[in-house]
C-alpha cells in the first residue's frame, strides 16, 4: 500500500450521533488526480463523510490523512480549506448579497486572515483570474449581478466557480446536478471532467445517468461503510449493491 | 495607502452624512455661543446638551450596526460597552474633582468617604490622568468584548443564543455595578462632576465643545466604519453573515473576523459612552439595563441596518420621539417604542432608508428576507 | 437585650412567684378548685390597691389553680381588663364602635355595655407583666390542650426560670404525651445546667440537650464547652460538635429546599418558554408579560370574588387558574396570528418584535392598573409554615413546588399522549411533511404558541402568591427563563426541569457564601461559560439534522 502517495486516506472512520452510527469503520483512498463518484441510499453516510473530511463533524474514531501527512481530524473547516480541500454543498450556497464578482473575489486563493484582508487592494491579476473563471462557469457578463438574483443552475455554477477560484487540490461536490435540466446536467459533467484535469474530485450523486456520464471509479456506501468499489458496471453487478440500492 | 483605505467604502450617501455631522458639530455651537438668546437662530443651552447626546447615541447605533447589520451578530449588550466607556470617563471626572468634594478628601471621591473607605481601590489608580482614562474608554469595553467574543465565537455560539448571552452579560454587569462593594458608587453611580481638562462642565463653551467633540467622534467613527465595510474584510463580514458555512469552507477563520469587528465595535460604543457622560453629568448602573441595549438595536433597525447612514437617522428619530413623548405624553412613550419594534420588523425590514433605496445591488428576495437565518 | 433583662431582676416578685407556683402545683395535683365566691373576690381586688394590690390579687388567683384564670390574666396583660368606676366591678372590655362591650371575666358572657368615661383600665407595669408571664407558663403546663402544654414547655426551655422547676417536675410526672414529656425534660435539663446541680445530673442534662440538637441547645452548651475543663465541659464540647455537624447537614438540606423552591419558580416561568422557544424555535421576549398578565388575572379574579362572593375567597386561585390560562393563551394565539407567523425562520426579528410587544403590554397594564404593586392574598391553606426536623417549610412554597411539578407532568403527558401533542411534534420536526399529511400547520402553530403562553399565565397565578404583582413582574423572569431553557437544552422538556432545579439549587447554595447579588452574577457567568462549552445545553440532541 502506497499510503504516502494517496491524496486522501480515510481509515476506519466512525461517527456516532446519539447511538446512531452515521459512519461505521469507513475506509477510502483517493489518489492524486482521481475523480471518484460516491453513491448510496439515503442515510448511507455520504454527507457525514464529507463533513468529516472538511472538519464540520468530528470523527469518534479513525484516521483522516491528507497528502499522507496532515491529520484532518485535528483541524477546523477553515484550516482544512486552506490546505486545499474545497467543498460544494448540496443546495447551492453562495453569498446572496454580493455580486458575482465579489463572490469569486472572496473565493480566490489569497489572504484569509483578518489584517491582510482589511488592507488588501484589488490587484489586476485577481481581476484577470476572476474573468477567466466566469468564462469557465458560463457567467460571462454577469460580474455585477447580485448572486441572490441568479437562477438555480447559475448559482450551482457560481459555486463551482468559487471552488475553482479557491484552487483546491481536492474538490468535494455534493449532488451538483440536483434540480438541473438535462442540458445543464450534461454541461456540468463536462465541467467536472474539465476540473478533474488539474485536481482530484469526489462527487456524491444520486443521478445514475450523471454518474454513468462521468465514467469514473464508483464507491457504494451503505450503513456508514463502503459496500463495493469499482467501475459502475462492476458495482452494478454486485448482488449486495443490487439488494440495498439499485435493485428495487 | 491610508487614504485609499479610508475611501474604499465611501459613497455619496456617506459623504453627505459626514458633511451633515460635521456641520452640526460646527454650526450648533456657533449659533449657541455667538448669537444673543433673543435671536431667532439662537440655539438654547438645553438644545446643545440634547443634540450632543443624540450624537453619542448615533455613534452607539453605528457600532451596533457594524456587528449586526454587517456581520449578523445581534448584540443585546452594546449598552454595556457604552456604559463601561462612560464609567471610565466618569472615574476620570471623579478624580478631577479632587479635594473639592463635599467631604473635601484630597483623593477619595465622596461616595468612598461616605462608605468609610480608607484608600483608593487599585483599579481607580491612573484615572487622574486624562490619557489613561481615554485609553481605558477604549480598552475596557474592547477587552470585555474580546474576552466574551473569544469564548463565544470559538464555541460557535450564534444567533439568538449569542444575543441572550450578551443580554445576560449586561444584566450581570448591571447587578454588579449596583453593589456598593464594587467601588463604582453603587446605586447612585458617579456624578457631581466639576470639570474636564480644566474646563468647567457647566460652562456653555464647554458644552458646545463637547458637542463638537461628539460630532468629530461620530464623523471619525463613520469614516472608520465605511473603511472597514468597504474593504475586502467588510465583504468577508457580509459573506459570513449570509452564509457562515460557505465562508468557513472557503478557508476564512470566521471566529477571528467576528472577534475583530465585535471588539472594534465595542470600543466605538465605549467612546460614545465616554462622550455621553460629561454631557449628561451622571453615569449609573441603570445604563447597563438590558432595555437600553435593545433600544439601541431598534434605532439601527428603524434607520436601516446594513447601511452606514441608517443608524444615524434611526438614533436621531427615535430619540427625538422619546424626548418629545416623555415630556408631552409620558404614558404614550412605551406604546410608541414597543409599536416601533413591531412595525419595523414586520413592515420596514430595511428601515427608513430602505424606503428610499433604489439601489439595485440587492437581491430581489430582500423584501422578504433581508438578513438570512442566523441560527444555522 | 438579654443581659439587660437579667440586670432588671427583682428579688421580691420572684420569691412570691416561687411560692405561688408551689401552691399551684399542689392545688392542681388533685385539690378541689376554689369556690367561685373567693375567686370573684380576688378578681375584684385586681383593681384595688395599686400595683402591689394587683400583684397580690394575681397571687390569689393563681393560688386558686383554676384554668379560668388564664384568660383573665391574658386580658390583664393585654390591657383590656377594666374596672367600672361606679362599683369597682371588673370586666373584660371589648371595644365596639363608640362604646365598650363588657364581658364577665369568669363566665365569658356579655354583661352589658359601658359608655366612654365610666370605665378605667387596670394599670400594668413591667414587673406585673413578668409575673403574669411566668404564672401563665406554670398554669399552661397543665392545660388540657396538648398544644398549649407544648408551648409552655418550650417557653420554659427558652426562659430557664429556676422558680418554675417544681411546677415543671410536677407537670412532667403527670404528662402522658411522650413528645411533650421530652420537651419538658429538655426544659428541665436547661434548669439543671443553670442551677447548681450535681455533676452526674448535669452530665445527664447535657446528654438530653445533645439529643435535642438544635440551635438553642447549642447556645446553652457552647459556654459550658468553652470553660474547657472537667468532664462536663468535655461532654458539652462533644455534644456541641455533634450538634454543629448535624446542624450543618440540616442547613445544607434547608438550602437544597430553598433551591428546589427557587427551581420550581424558575420551572414555572420557563416551562411555557420551553414550548415556544424550545419546541417551536420562536423566541418570545414577551413571555414574562404573559406571566405578568396571568398574575393580574389572579388579582382581578380575587377582587371580583371578594366583592361578590366573599365566602369563596379561599378558592379564588382555583378560579384564576383556568381564567389565567385562557387570557394569556388567547393573547398568545392573537400574537402568533398577528405578529409571529410573519417572522418564522427569522429568530432575531422575532426577538425584537416580541420585545416591542412586551413594552406595549407592560405599559397597557400600567395604564390600566397603575404602576404600584397589587395585593394578592394567600388563601388560608397556603399560609403558615411547619417544620420537618430542623427544616422550616412554608406552605406556599411547598404548594408551588408541587404545583410546578404537576404542571410539568401534565404538559409532558399532553405532548406525549394526545393527538395535539403528536401533531405539534410532527410540525416541529418536519413542517412540509406534516402539512402534506393533512395537518393544518398554521393552526398547530397558533395553538402551540397559545399553549406556551397559557402555561405562562398559569405560572403567573402561582407567582402572584410569592412575588409582587406589578407591571414589571415579567421582566424579572425573562432572562432567568431563557437561561433555564438554554441551559437545559433547547427542545427538551426534561432538560428544562433539570435545568431549573439545578440552577435553583446552585443559586441557593452559592448565596450564603457570596450574597444574593453576587450569587446571581456567579450563576449568570457560569451559564455564559457553560453555553460556550455546550452551546446546545445540558440535554442537547446531537446529530446532523440538528446542525444544519
Amino acid at each position: 500500500m502506497s499510503l504516502t502517495g494517496a491524496l486522501l486516506y480515510l481509515n476506519d472512520v466512525t461517527v456516532t450521533f446519539d447511538g446512531f452510527r452515521a459512519l461505521n469503520g469507513l475506509s477510502l483512498v483517493i489518489e492524486p488526480g482521481e475523480m471518484r463518484a460516491i453513491i448510496g441510499p439515503n442515510g448511507a453516510g455520504k454527507t457525514t463523510m464529507m463533513d468529516v473530511i472538511t472538519g464540520k463533524t468530528r470523527a469518534d474514531r479513525g484516521e483522516v490523512l491528507f497528502e499522507g501527512a496532515r491529520d484532518l481530524t485535528r483541524l477546523d473547516e477553515a484550516e482544512i480549506a486552506e490546505l486545499g480541500i474545497g467543498r460544494k454543498f448540496q443546495r447551492p450556497t453562495v453569498f446572496d448579497h454580493h455580486s458575482v464578482f465579489d463572490n469569486l473575489l472572496l473565493a480566490l486563493k489569497g489572504p484569509r486572515s483578518v489584517w491582510p484582508t482589511l488592507l488588501a487592494p484589488l490587484r489586476g491579476a485577481e481581476r484577470q483570474r476572476i474573468r477567466e473563471i466566469m468564462e469557465i462557469v458560463r457567467l460571462r457578463g454577469l460580474a455585477a449581478e447580485i448572486a441572490g438574483n441568479l437562477s438555480h443552475g447559475q448559482k450551482q455554477w457560481l459555486e463551482i466557480g468559487m471552488l475553482l477560484a479557491q484552487d483546491p487540490k481536492l474538490m468535494l461536490v455534493d449532488e451538483p446536478v440536483a434540480g438541473m435540466t438535462d442540458a445543464e446536467t450534461a454541461a456540468t459533467a463536462e465541467l467536472l471532467r474539465e476540473i478533474n484535469r488539474t485536481r482530484s474530485v469526489i462527487v456524491v450523486e444520486h443521478d445514475m445517468a450523471f454518474v454513468r456520464e462521468l465514467d469514473v471509479k464508483v464507491s457504494v456506501l451503505h450503513e456508514g461503510s463502503v459496500l463495493a468499489e469499482g467501475s459502475l458496471e462492476h458495482v452494478s453487478a454486485d448482488p449486495r449493491v443490487i439488494e440495498v440500492y439499485l435493485g428495487r | 495607502m491610508i487614504a485609499r483605505f479610508f475611501l474604499a467604502g465611501f459613497d455619496r450617501r456617506v459623504a453627505l452624512a459626514l458633511i451633515a455631522v460635521l456641520a452640526i458639530g460646527t454650526v450648533v455651537p456657533l449659533l449657541n455661543l455667538m448669537l444673543p438668546a433673543s435671536h431667532v437662530l439662537h440655539v438654547p443651552d438645553y438644545m446643545v446638551a440634547l443634540i450632543g447626546k443624540y450624537l453619542t447615541f448615533a455613534l452607539l447605533a453605528l457600532s451596533v450596526d457594524l456587528v449586526w447589520g454587517y456581520c449578523g451578530i445581534l448584540s443585546l449588550g452594546h449598552g454595556a460597552f457604552f456604559a463601561l466607556g462612560g464609567y471610565a470617563m466618569g472615574m476620570h471626572l471623579m478624580r478631577e474633582i479632587g479635594p473639592r468634594g463635599v467631604y473635601g478628601h484630597p483623593v477619595l471621591p465622596d461616595f468612598m468617604v461616605f462608605l468609610n473607605w480608607k484608600e483608593l481601590p487599585w483599579y481607580w489608580h491612573g484615572f487622574d490622568q486624562f490619557w489613561f482614562a481615554a485609553l481605558m474608554v477604549v480598552l475596557a469595553p474592547g477587552l470585555l468584548a474580546f474576552a466574551l467574543g473569544w469564548f463565544a465565537f470559538r464555541s460557535r455560539v450564534t444567533g439568538v443564543y449569542l444575543s441572550i448571552i450578551t443580554q445576560a452579560m449586561t444584566f450581570a454587569l448591571m447587578l454588579a455595578f449596583f453593589r456598593n462593594d464594587m467601588g463604582f458608587g453603587g446605586n447612585n453611580g458617579l456624578t457631581d462632576f466639576k470639570d474636564l481638562l480644566g474646563f468647567n462642565l457647566q460652562a456653555a463653551t464647554t458644552r458646545a465643545g463637547l458637542l463638537a467633540a461628539s460630532s468629530l467622534a461620530l464623523a471619525l467613527g463613520l469614516l472608520l466604519a465605511s473603511a472597514i465595510v468597504g474593504s475586502r474584510l467588510g465583504k468577508v463580514l457580509v459573506a459570513l453573515r449570509d452564509a457562515e458555512g460557505r465562508a468557513r469552507f472557503l478557508g476564512y477563520p470566521v471566529e477571528r473576523y467576528k472577534l475583530f469587528v465585535f471588539t472594534i465595535s465595542a470600543a466605538m460604543a465605549g467612546v460614545a459612552g465616554a462622550l455621553y457622560v460629561p454631557q449628561v453629568g451622571i453615569i449609573n448602573p441603570g445604563e447597563f439595563s438590558p432595555a437600553n441595549s435593545i433600544e439601541a438595536v431598534i434605532w439601527v433597525a428603524l434607520g436601516g441596518r446594513g447601511t452606514l447612514v441608517g443608524p444615524l437617522i434611526g438614533a436621531g428619530l427615535v430619540n427625538y420621539l422619546k424626548t418629545y413623548l416623555t415630556a408631552a405624553m409620558p404614558d404614550a412613550w412605551l406604546f410608541a417604542l414597543g409599536g416601533l419594534f413591531i412595525l419595523v420588523t414586520l413592515a420596514l425590514p430595511r428601515g427608513v432608508l430602505g424606503l428610499f433605496d433604489r439601489d439595485a445591488r440587492r437581491p430581489r428576495t430582500a423584501a422578504v428576507d433581508p438578513i438570512p437565518k442566523a441560527a444555522e | 437585650m438579654s443581659p439587660k433583662r437579667s440586670d432588671m431582676r427583682m428579688p421580691y416578685p420572684r420569691r412570691i412567684l416561687g411560692q405561688l407556683l408551689l401552691w399551684i402545683s399542689l392545688c392542681l395535683s388533685g385539690q378541689a378548685i376554689a369556690d367561685a365566691a373567693s375567686l370573684d373576690q380576688a378578681i375584684r381586688r385586681l383593681g384595688q390597691g395599686g400595683f402591689d394590690g394587683t400583684e397580690k390579687a394575681i397571687g390569689e388567683l393563681l393560688a386558686s389553680g383554676d384554668p379560668r384564670v388564664v384568660p383573665i390574666l391574658e386580658a390583664l396583660a393585654a390591657g383590656s381588663l377594666q374596672v367600672r368606676k361606679a362599683d369597682g366591678a371588673i370586666f373584660i372590655a371589648r371595644q365596639e364602635g363608640g362604646e365598650a362591650r363588657l364581658i364577665d371575666p369568669l363566665t365569658g358572657e356579655v354583661a352589658g355595655a359601658a359608655s366612654p368615661g365610666t370605665m378605667e383600665r387596670v394599670r400594668m407595669n413591667n414587673r406585673l407583666r413578668r409575673v403574669i408571664e411566668a404564672a401563665r407558663g406554670a398554669l399552661t403546663l397543665r392545660s388540657p390542650d396538648p398544644a398549649i402544654r407544648r408551648q409552655a414547655a418550650d417557653a420554659l426551655f427558652r426562659r430557664a426560670d429556676p422558680d418554675a422547676r417544681v411546677a415543671l417536675e410536677a407537670a412532667l410526672a403527670a404528662e402522658k404525651d411522650p413528645a411533650i414529656a421530652r420537651r419538658m425534660r429538655e426544659a428541665l435539663a436547661v434548669l439543671t445546667l443553670a442551677g447548681a446541680a450535681e455533676e452526674a445530673a448535669r452530665l445527664e442534662a447535657v446528654a438530653v440537650l445533645a439529643r435535642r440538637g438544635d440551635r438553642e441547645s447549642l447556645a446553652i452548651l457552647a459556654p459550658l464547652a468553652a470553660r474547657g475543663e472537667g468532664e462536663l465541659s468535655r461532654a458539652a464540647e462533644a455534644a456541641r460538635q455533634a450538634i454543629e455537624h448535624e446542624l450543618r447537614l440540616w442547613e445544607i438540606g434547608q438550602n437544597v429546599w430553598y433551591g428546589v423552591s427557587l427551581g420550581s419558580v424558575l420551572l414555572l416561568a420557563a416551562i411555557g418558554l420551553a414550548i415556544t422557544f424550545g419546541v417551536m424555535g420562536v423566541i418570545n421576549m414577551a413571555h414574562g408579560e404573559m406571566v405578568m398578565i396571568g398574575a393580574y388575572t389572579t388579582f382581578v379574579v380575587q377582587e371580583v370574588i371578594r366583592a361578590h362572593m366573599p365566602g369563596l375567597s379561599d378558592y379564588s386561585l382555583a378560579a384564576a387558574l383556568p381564567l389565567a390560562f385562557a387570557v394569556s393563551g388567547l393573547l398568545g394565539i392573537a400574537v402568533e396570528r398577528g405578529i409571529i407567523r410573519y417572522l418564522y425562520g427569522r429568530p432575531l426579528e422575532t426577538l425584537l418584535a416580541t420585545w416591542g410587544l412586551s413594552l406595549v403590554l407592560q405599559q397597557a397594564i400600567r395604564s390600566a392598573f397603575g404602576p404600584t404593586n397589587k395585593e394578592v392574598a394567600n388563601p388560608s391553606w397556603m399560609s403558615g409554615a411547619f417544620e420537618v426536623g430542623h427544616l422550616a417549610i412554608t406552605w406556599n412554597r411547598l404548594w408551588i413546588v408541587l404545583f410546578a411539578l404537576s404542571l410539568f407532568a401534565l404538559l409532558m403527558t399532553l405532548l406525549r399522549r394526545s393527538a395535539f401533542g403528536l401533531q405539534m411534534r410532527a410540525v416541529t420536526q418536519n413542517r412540509a411533511m406534516a402539512g402534506s399529511m393533512g395537518i393544518r400547520t398554521p393552526m398547530v402553530d397558533a395553538l402551540t404558541f397559545g399553549l406556551g403562553s397559557g402555561i405562562a399565565g398559569i405560572a403567573g397565578v402561582a407567582l402572584s402568591q410569592i412575588d409582587n404583582v406589578s407591571p414589571n413582574l415579567g421582566q424579572g423572569y425573562i432572562i432567568d427563563s431563557f437561561m433555564v431553557v438554554v441551559f437545559g437544552g433547547v427542545g427538551n422538556l426534561w432538560g428544562t426541569l433539570v435545568g431549573a432545579l439545578t440552577l435553583g439549587i446552585v443559586n441557593k447554595m452559592v448565596e450564603p457564601h457570596a450574597g444574593a447579588v453576587l450569587g446571581k452574577i456567579m450563576v449568570l457567568v457560569f451559564i455564559i461559560l457553560f453555553i460556550q462549552k455546550r452551546p446546545r445545553g445540558l440535554f442537547a440532541l446531537k446529530g446532523r439534522a440538528f446542525e444544519t
